[in-house]
């Protein structure tokens, strides 16, 4: 058994050197050229001084050589840190030193966007189709000089199962981004139960639809590596046209396909899907919101013969839970359950009373526990010890468990049902979004005196974002300025698409803001068009 | 008024009104507030996979052309002058 993620493609490369490991944008690597790029990429990092341990950002859009990075970072002992190529610089910059990133693989358009500062902090860059040209006060290594190492072998290293193998940063409520961090075994847990229930061959082709920065391409990726499989990547001139994208799954084969619901929806309503097309495809899974049962069951009638799987889990535990779709109940299903624990991972729903339900239709916070929990977050303790808390329920040893923040039901026949989150946190088009966070950016212009981000329900992507907000007495804000003003500090998908302007926004009776008014009022109006 | 240019009027009336179209309802609300003819529009972000569909309606619809599923490919809406493109295509049939 592999215990750490380099094993898993070492053993494939070993079996299949001239097998195409991956694709995108028309360009394939085999896994022969997988193994000795990354094995080359490692040694570079380990002689510029990359320690165990030591973070490093993957800062370009997805390629090809998006898999050799991550391999040769793991491979050097370090651990990666995929940085969405989209996100504001401010964004990046901030990520790049919460987590202590003194290490860049990227692209020059993509350095340049850069300040000065967080150049100057950085170590090293490793950067591609690099020109000579001036290096900012920081290193600036071409990706071309990678073939002056050797590839025939990883560096030596002392890993095991649990240190770090890359951490991932997600919306935090209070305004900053904060970094899960996952190990080996984390991804391993999650990936072993993967290949077993999915059965997963070297004859796969799977797709990876998700960006690298979300652990949805984690599944992709790995188990693709795992089995000797292909890994055809979805970049964003396919993402965005359906019709291409449909092309796309046809004339690659695709036979596993994984995603948020929103992009089948999208495919759905605007590719024309044939089932005599995609007959190569087998398993659908999808992940991070809920899939609007009338799209699902449209998906399910216009595809037959293949496998439609929910899969439930932060990234804080990746996957947790799954429910594998019942064709025959389908039909007159109101709701899709997230199923029961996948193998290896112990869930349970703890209630007001601080009890594990048991019965039938009660209903608790979801807990997890077991190895494909996160440790925490990267130097936040504090957000560390609210979420990764003891296990009160087990008291043989010290253990962790993860509160996961959503209310669930127990069902009689075992299955979990979602019922919604304790705070404020929303999913749109799968995107894990805190509104606080957007609310923080609101608040950190000048002339916003008071802001209150709200979810305003959609039935294709499952929320759209819109804010209220009072300026500060003789300021006039427009809702164009504020929302340039946000795509300096928040990624797009979070900018909120209408702003409402008040006077002063509604307050309970202990003086915060009244979002269930705000919430209630934005249900009354009319859909967008 | 020459017929060539009426046909130049027509064309930047087309660009300008595309243009228009795309500030307000696509770029705006993600926070961009320029962006020139020759950007690639996925690229800076400006279209995402839901501002594809706004904009094929808004062509329909107020351009008075049809455009198929096929035709919503990366080539034809890269840009504000392939867009254009596409419309004025269309409509000279």
């Amino acid at each position: 058994m592999a215990y750490i993620l380099q094993q898993l493609l070492q053993r494939s490369a070993a079996r299949y050197p001239e097998k195409l490991a991956v694709w995108a944008r028309g360009k394939s690597i085999t896994y022969g050229e997988l193994e000795s790029r990354s094995n080359q990429l490692a040694h570079l990092l380990q002689q510029h001084g990359v320690r165990k341990g030591d973070r490093v950002g993957i800062y370009f859009p997805k390629c090809v050589e998006s898999v050799i990075v991550m391999l040769g970072i793991v491979k050097a002992g370090a651990v990666y840190v995929p940085l969405d190529p989209q996100a504001p610089p401010e964004r990046i910059a901030y990520i790049i030193s919460n987590c202590g990133i003194r290490v860049l693989v990227t692209r020059p358009e993509k350095r340049r966007l850069l300040d000065e500062a967080t150049l100057a902090s950085l170590d090293f860059s490793v950067v591609m189709d690099q020109f000579p040209e001036q290096s900012n006060g920081s290193r600036v290594i071409p990706w071309a000089v990678l073939q002056e190492y050797p590839g025939d072998a990883a560096p030596p290293v002392t890993l095991t199962e649990t240190d770090l193998a890359y951490i991932l940063y997600t919306s935090g409520s209070t305004g900053r981004p904060k970094g899960v961090m996952l190990t080996h075994q984390n991804a391993l847990t999650f990936i072993e139960w993967c290949a077993e229930k999915f059965q997963i061959t070297s004859q796969d082709r799977l797709s990876n639809h998700a960006p690298l920065h979300f652990d949805l391409s984690v599944f992709d990726v790995y188990n693709t590596l795992e089995a000797g499989a292909s890994l055809y990547m979805v970049t964003e001139d396919l993402a965005l046209f359906p019709a291409r994208l449909a092309a796309f799954i046809e004339a690659q084969a695709i036979t596993v396909w994984y995603s948020v619901p929103s992009a089948l929806t999208l495919l759905l309503l605007h590719a024309n899907l044939r089932a005599e097309k995609l007959q190569r495809l087998r398993t659908i899974l999808f992940a991070g919101e809920v899939f609007p049962m009338k799209y699902l069951q449209q998906l399910a009638t216009l595809l037959p013969h293949l496998e439609l799987y929910n899969l439930y889990g932060p990234t804080e535990t990746n996957v947790c839970t799954y429910y594998k779709v019942d064709r025959e109940l389908l039909p007159t299903m109101e709701k899709l359950p997230i199923g029961i624990a996948c193998e290896n991972f112990e869930v349970f729903a703890v209630n007001d009373r601080n009890e594990i339900v048991t019965e039938a239709g009660g209903t608790g916070e979801l807990y997890v526990r077991g190895p494909g929990v996160t440790y925490g977050y990267w130097a936040d303790l504090e957000k560390t010890q609210k979420m990764v808390v003891p296990n009160t329920f087990q008291r043989n040893f010290e253990e962790k468990m993860y509160r996961t923040g959503d209310l669930v039901q127990l069902a009689a026949d075992g299955n979990y049902y979602f019922l919604g989150r304790r705070d404020s946190m929303i999913k749109s088009r799968g995107y894990r979004i805190e509104l606080g966070e957007i609310e923080s950016a609101l608040l950190s212009h000048p002339g916003v005196k008071e802001a209150a981000a709200v979810a305003v329900p959609d039935e294709t992507i499952g929320c759209r974002i819109k804010a209220v907000v009072a300026s500060h007495s003789g300021e006039t804000l427009i809702a164009a300025e504020l929302q340039k003003y946000c795509g300096t500090r928040i990624p797009m998908y979070m900018i909120p698409e209408t702003i409402e302007f008040r006077e002063e926004l509604p307050k309970t009776s202990t003086g915060k803001v009244d979002r269930v008014q705000l919430a209630q009022e934005s249900l009354q109006q009319p859909v967008m068009q | 008024m020459s017929t060539t240019e009426q046909t130049r009027t027509g064309q930047s009336e087309v660009r300008d009104q595309i243009r228009e179209f795309i500030l307000e309802n696509l770029a705006q609300p993600k926070g961009i507030t320029s962006f020139t003819d020759e950007e690639s529009l996925m690229e800076t972000g400006v279209i995402d996979s839901l501002g594809i569909f706004r904009l094929v309606a808004f062509l329909e619809e107020h351009m008075g052309v049809r455009i198929s599923d096929e035709e919503i490919n990366p080539d034809n809406l890269k840009n504000l002058i392939t867009i254009e493109s596409l419309v004025l295509k269309k409509r000279n049939k």
